[in-house]
């Protein structure tokens, strides 16, 4: 399915806008709150400078090479066997993350609406439709996002805009929240929250051309550190440095503060929807790009099948944390540090490589 | 044929998916909770929680005649808020909810005791409980209060809260009390929450003073519903240690940034005859500057606060003609701007010495004059650096306005 090549780049801008985008709306900003108390919107902004050069190397490690996908261009650069280890690992912790990461969006549906239902019942029904939608194939999932994304960004933005009332700018100071050298070394750190990054790049050759992944990339990226450092930063204001790092899920806190006039006082089931929408369409590109990593790392080509067993493993996985501070303030903490390293390296260790043995002088 | 039984998983899906459905429940087996009491319970640890269930029939077309009533109140003593829900169960035929709670009533006696952070704090655990909800201090016993308010023309209870406390803090009587707020001051120990006070009892009125010079309980009224909003209860660090009356609330309504409020009604006293008073539309159309410099060395802040206002003069009962004559027009201004001055600087004062604390939300000023929170904490805004801070306080009258009379009629003339 991934080689009809219709994706262009608003396929590739709004996929990074709702793929890393939806970061706004899970437990991060409190997972930041709690190191860097009122200056946790500056970390975002950290982390991206870390991981940005690691991304733009391998951007043009992959221009370079042409008609590569990621695997493709790390198996011809450190050879077969390095390169699947590599590959493995990519996979692994993007694997893990997203276990995670999908057991926090649970736990954010179970809490706020479905406050009776177990949550492995949930789990399971939330990866069902992630697993339907996966299993349609890149072409349509992009198609979907693009169409939706509109949509989705808007109502955020209706949210920002009645809450903006509440905000009081001075609430940043004192700017530097719990200090300076807390910032700088939680958002080297977390350099990993923009890892899917790089997740996006198993999908460089099934655009209609490699330009087009580049500019909807650039574009893309640029879109995402906006939107999350300026949300953080509404919440920053909202809150207050006390009060956000106690507030789990930040942004439904927010919808059930607003209202729209008097009539509409209790609106959040507005925004659950679209809300619902970008989470079940992240986790589609989730895993669907994590399957086919694996699928490349052991030469599968027909990698689709493989992921019903998948979506079954993130289940059992994402069950492991009893509650979901265990999971939030411990698994992904730690798993978020070790990560990052992997990220902000490879790319480096790639283009040496290349620089080595001359390929980047075709 | 093969592609027809590609139907059955599509159906065995679908009631999986519709099994899912734990969580529904109907409209008419739950009960909306409106307005949640607390009082103090006999033992230590135990409070008793007074819910009042909105009957949802009362107000629907369909049912217009019915004699239901439209509230009903139950009380029930428990350890929190949540677990007394479950408990009120036992007697309610409805799932009790608290999604569409309004306000939550706190008596004075426990709002004055320190067991009220901790009984609070359950109701923001809880995803049920809106931050938006105002908090309420009654001067009775908060079951006295709830059972007792009969509102007479607004009986839908949430539309009751709704309108009388919108009404109330648009002209600034009441200070703007919600759950969000409260934890933002209580947490962020600095300055000093106001929230909502009143009473179904009416005390002695008061005799003299101007129309906002009250408390909830002394304002005079007759006929009407027995429930008065009126003024704050201060908290500070959670513990409420103070009542300010309606003016007062007012001034902190101005002073504070934070906090929207529409144009107000006030009396100003008259300069050329005192036995008069001048009635007057106060409006603010901009926020007042609060311009804070701080010396680092000493730990000693100098607040100049300008606070730029409009009037409208709706009545002058001496009828000095203000309006044309420059001279009088000029000392009206001045003997307005003075009289809020003083009222304004006597609050301050009083909330350096005896609260040690501001309730105008000033602390946000000086915060970035520090680089860290751990340095901005150990300056200690709340315990040296307001107590000790010397403030100036100026009302600048932007626009005297007289409305769409230009002269009252000459008393002698009418009289002739």
């Amino acid at each position: 399915m991934h080689d009809q090549k219709t994706l262009k780049a608003s396929e590739m801008f709004t996929m990074i806008g709702l793929f890393i985008g939806m970061k706004v709306t899970d437990t991060t900003p409190t997972l930041f709150a709690q190191k860097a108390q009122n200056a946790f919107w500056l970390i975002p902004i950290i982390s991206f400078l870390v991981i940005l050069p690691s991304f733009f190397l391998l951007i043009y490690l992959l221009k370079k090479a042409q008609n590569k996908n990621l695997m493709e261009l790390i198996e011809s650069l450190i050879g077969s066997k390095l390169g699947k280890t590599l590959g493995f690992l990519i996979f692994l912790s993007s694997f893990l993350l997203m276990c995670l990461d999908s057991r926090s969006y649970v736990e954010q549906i179970k809490l706020l609406y479905f406050p009776a239902s177990p949550t492995t019942v949930l789990f399971f029904l939330f990866l069902c439709v992630v697993f339907f939608g996966a299993k349609k194939g890149l072409e349509v999932i992009g198609f979907t996002v693009k169409t939706s994304f509109l949509f989705i960004k808007l109502s955020a933005l209706l949210l920002a805009l009645l809450i903006s009332v509440e905000i009081v700018w001075q609430r940043i100071f004192p700017i530097f929240g719990s200090g300076l050298s807390t910032i700088l070394k939680e958002g080297a750190l977390k350099g990993s929250i923009f890892s899917e990054f790089f997740l996006l790049t198993i999908a460089y050759t099934s655009f209609k051309d490699t330009k087009q992944f580049r500019i909807g990339t650039l574009f893309g990226v640029i879109f995402v550190i906006i939107e999350i450092t300026f949300f953080f930063f509404v919440y920053a204001t909202v809150f207050d440095y006390n009060s956000i790092e106690k507030a789990s899920f930040p942004f439904h806190d927010i919808t059930q503060y607003v209202q729209l006039g008097e009539y509409f006082a209790n609106i959040e089931t507005f925004f659950m929807v679209f809300w619902l929408l970008a989470g079940f369409l992240r986790f589609i590109i989730y895993i669907y790009l994590i399957t086919w990593i694996f699928g490349a790392v052991f030469n599968i080509s027909e990698f689709e099948p493989l992921i019903l067993p998948f979506s079954f493993i993130t289940l059992i996985i994402g069950m492991v944390p009893d509650n979901s501070v265990i999971n939030e303030l411990l698994f992904r903490d730690m798993l978020l540090n070790y990560v990052t390293p992997l990220f902000v390296l490879f790319p480096v260790i790639l283009w040496i490589v290349a620089l080595s043995r001359g390929a980047l002088k075709k | 044929m093969i592609k027809h039984y590609g139907y059955i998983p599509v159906i065995f899906l679908l009631l999986l998916i519709l099994t899912g459905c734990y969580d529904r429940i109907e409209l008419e087996q739950q009960s909306y909770v409106i307005a949640v009491g607390i009082d103090k319970g006999e033992e230590t640890g135990t409070f008793s929680f007074t819910f009042q269930l909105a009957n949802p029939e009362v107000g629907a077309t369909l049912s217009a005649g019915s004699d239901e009533e439209p509230q009903e109140t139950v009380t029930i003593t428990g350890s929190d808020i949540i677990t007394a829900t479950n408990t009120a169960n036992s007697f309610i035929t409805k799932k009790i909810t608290l999604d569409q709670t309004k306000v939550i009533i706190i008596s004075e006696e426990l709002a004055r005791s320190k067991d009220f952070i901790r009984v609070i704090q359950t109701a923001a655990r809880t995803p049920q409980i809106r931050r938006s909800v105002q908090l309420i201090v009654s001067k009775e016993n908060a079951s006295d209060f709830l059972n007792n308010n009969e509102p007479k023309t607004e009986t839908r209870p949430h539309k009751y809260y709704q309108y009388m406390l919108n009404r109330a803090s648009q002209t600034g009587i009441i200070p703007d009390a919600n759950l969000h707020r409260f934890f933002q001051i209580t947490e962020g120990d600095a300055d000093l929450f106001l929230a909502i006070y009143a009473t179904t009892e009416i005390s002695e009125p008061k005799e003299s003073g101007s129309e906002d010079e009250y408390i909830a309980g002394q304002v005079p009224q007759q006929g009407g519903s027995k429930t008065q909003f009126m003024g704050s209860a201060v908290f500070k660090e959670g513990q409420m240690i103070d009542i300010l009356d309606g003016q007062d609330t007012r001034i902190c309504n101005i002073l504070d940034k934070t906090i929207e409020m529409e144009e107000l009604l006030a009396t100003y006293p008259d300069p050329i005859k005192p036995e008069y008073q001048v009635s007057a539309n106060y409006s603010q159309k901009s926020v007042p500057l609060v311009n804070v410099s701080y010396d680092k060395k000493n730990n000693h802040a100098k607040i100049d606060v300008t606070i730029p206002f409009e009037i409208e003069i709706i009545a002058i009962p001496s009828l000095v003609d203000y309006a044309q004559n420059n001279k009088y027009n000029q000392k009206l201004r001045e003997s307005i701007e003075q009289s809020i001055e003083e009222k304004t600087t006597k609050l301050v004062k009083k909330s350096q010495e005896e609260y040690g604390s501001d309730p105008f939300y000033w602390s946000i000023y000086i915060r970035r004059y520090f680089k860290d929170i751990p340095a901005y904490e150990e300056a200690d805004w709340n315990k040296v650096i307001y107590p000790n801070a010397s403030i100036t306080i100026n009302y600048k009258l932007k626009r005297l306005e007289f409305g769409k009379m230009l002269k009252d009629s000459k008393l002698n003339e009418v009289r002739d």
